[in-house]
């Protein structure tokens, strides 16, 4: 897997929105100090969670759209495999488990006279033991909830396998 | 009719004498000029003397909402500029400018729902 590592990014998504790499590279960061959601939302990224973006292969705007929702079934999939945890899918991009959020999707594409770019970027908050107050009720990690350390570098490797083979089925 | 040039305002008539003269009347002052034929013809309306404008819309490559713009109404922009967000099938799209350009008139506002192929920007 091809995969370039960055200790603190503003977000892993507008990096990959520069337009360098090639389809399929993984940006993962420690640390995003502008993560975000759809619309602007601020995505909380501390060190320990896992922030990583996947360039895309040229695709139709469909395909693109499906494989929004299939990243949020990849990373449900795994994180029940892994850790033995009952996590929800929140069509058509988080992942809850016991109703809080775990999980972020935020696919953007770069459309001039056609798609220029697709990137689909993740955010899952695996290492975070403490959340401020404002989000202590509705976000959850998966460490909180397995009491287990997670390794971010072997399960970003299990959900962008798992998108590939999705990425095939589709398109 | 009243013409300006550099500040000052002439007073100018066109009289057609259908005697193969025109007189230019510039503030009550007369000029003959004789027609001919052949060159008025190829004297163009003054709708056509208008510079010739190419212009060249921005369309919603999908339906969605516009959640952001960043272009002003005169802005002079290049080629790959950013001009808005158009947030659709819960993904976020970047709108980029496909060529030199400079914005003529911006059509939508912030979270304005968008139908495909709705106008979005005209473009000088």
């Amino acid at each position: 897997m091809n995969y370039i590592e960055f200790e603190k990014t503003d977000s892993t998504n507008n990096e990959a929105k520069k337009g360098k790499y090639k389809p399929w590279t993984v940006l993962v960061a420690k640390e995003q100090t502008q993560g975000r959601g759809k619309l602007g939302e601020k995505w909380f990224s501390p060190n320990g969670g896992l922030y990583f973006s996947i360039i895309l292969p040229k695709t139709n705007i469909n395909d693109l759209q499906t494989m929004t929702i299939l990243a949020a079934f990849c990373v449900a999939k795994i994180i029940k495999q892994e850790y033995d945890l009952e996590p929800l899918i929140k069509i058509p991009n988080d992942v809850l488990i016991n109703n809080k959020k775990v999980c972020g999707i935020l696919t953007e594409n770069i459309i001039d006279k056609e798609i220029k770019l697709s990137v689909i970027g993740i955010g899952l908050n695996t290492n975070i033991n403490k959340f401020n107050k404002e989000l202590k009720n509705i976000a959850t990690s998966i460490s909180i909830e397995s009491n287990k350390k997670i390794n971010n570098k072997k399960i970003m490797e299990k959900i962008v396998l798992e998108l590939k083979e999705q990425f095939k089925l589709i398109t | 009719m009243k013409i300006r040039i550099k500040n000052k305002e002439y007073e100018v008539e066109i009289i057609d004498n259908n005697q193969g003269k025109i007189i230019i009347k510039v503030d009550n002052k007369e000029f003959e000029f004789s027609l001919e034929e052949n060159k008025l013809k190829n004297i163009l309306p003054i709708s056509s003397v208008k510079k010739q404008e190419s212009v060249k819309e921005i369309k919603a490559p999908l339906t969605g909402t516009i959640s952001d713009i960043f272009i002003k109404e005169g802005e002079e922009i290049k080629q790959g500029k950013k001009l808005l967000i158009l947030s659709a099938m819960k993904m976020e799209n970047e709108i980029l400018c496909t060529h030199d350009s400079k914005i003529k008139k911006i059509l939508i506002e912030k979270n304005q729902k968008v139908k495909e192929g709705d106008p979005l920007i005209i473009l000088f």
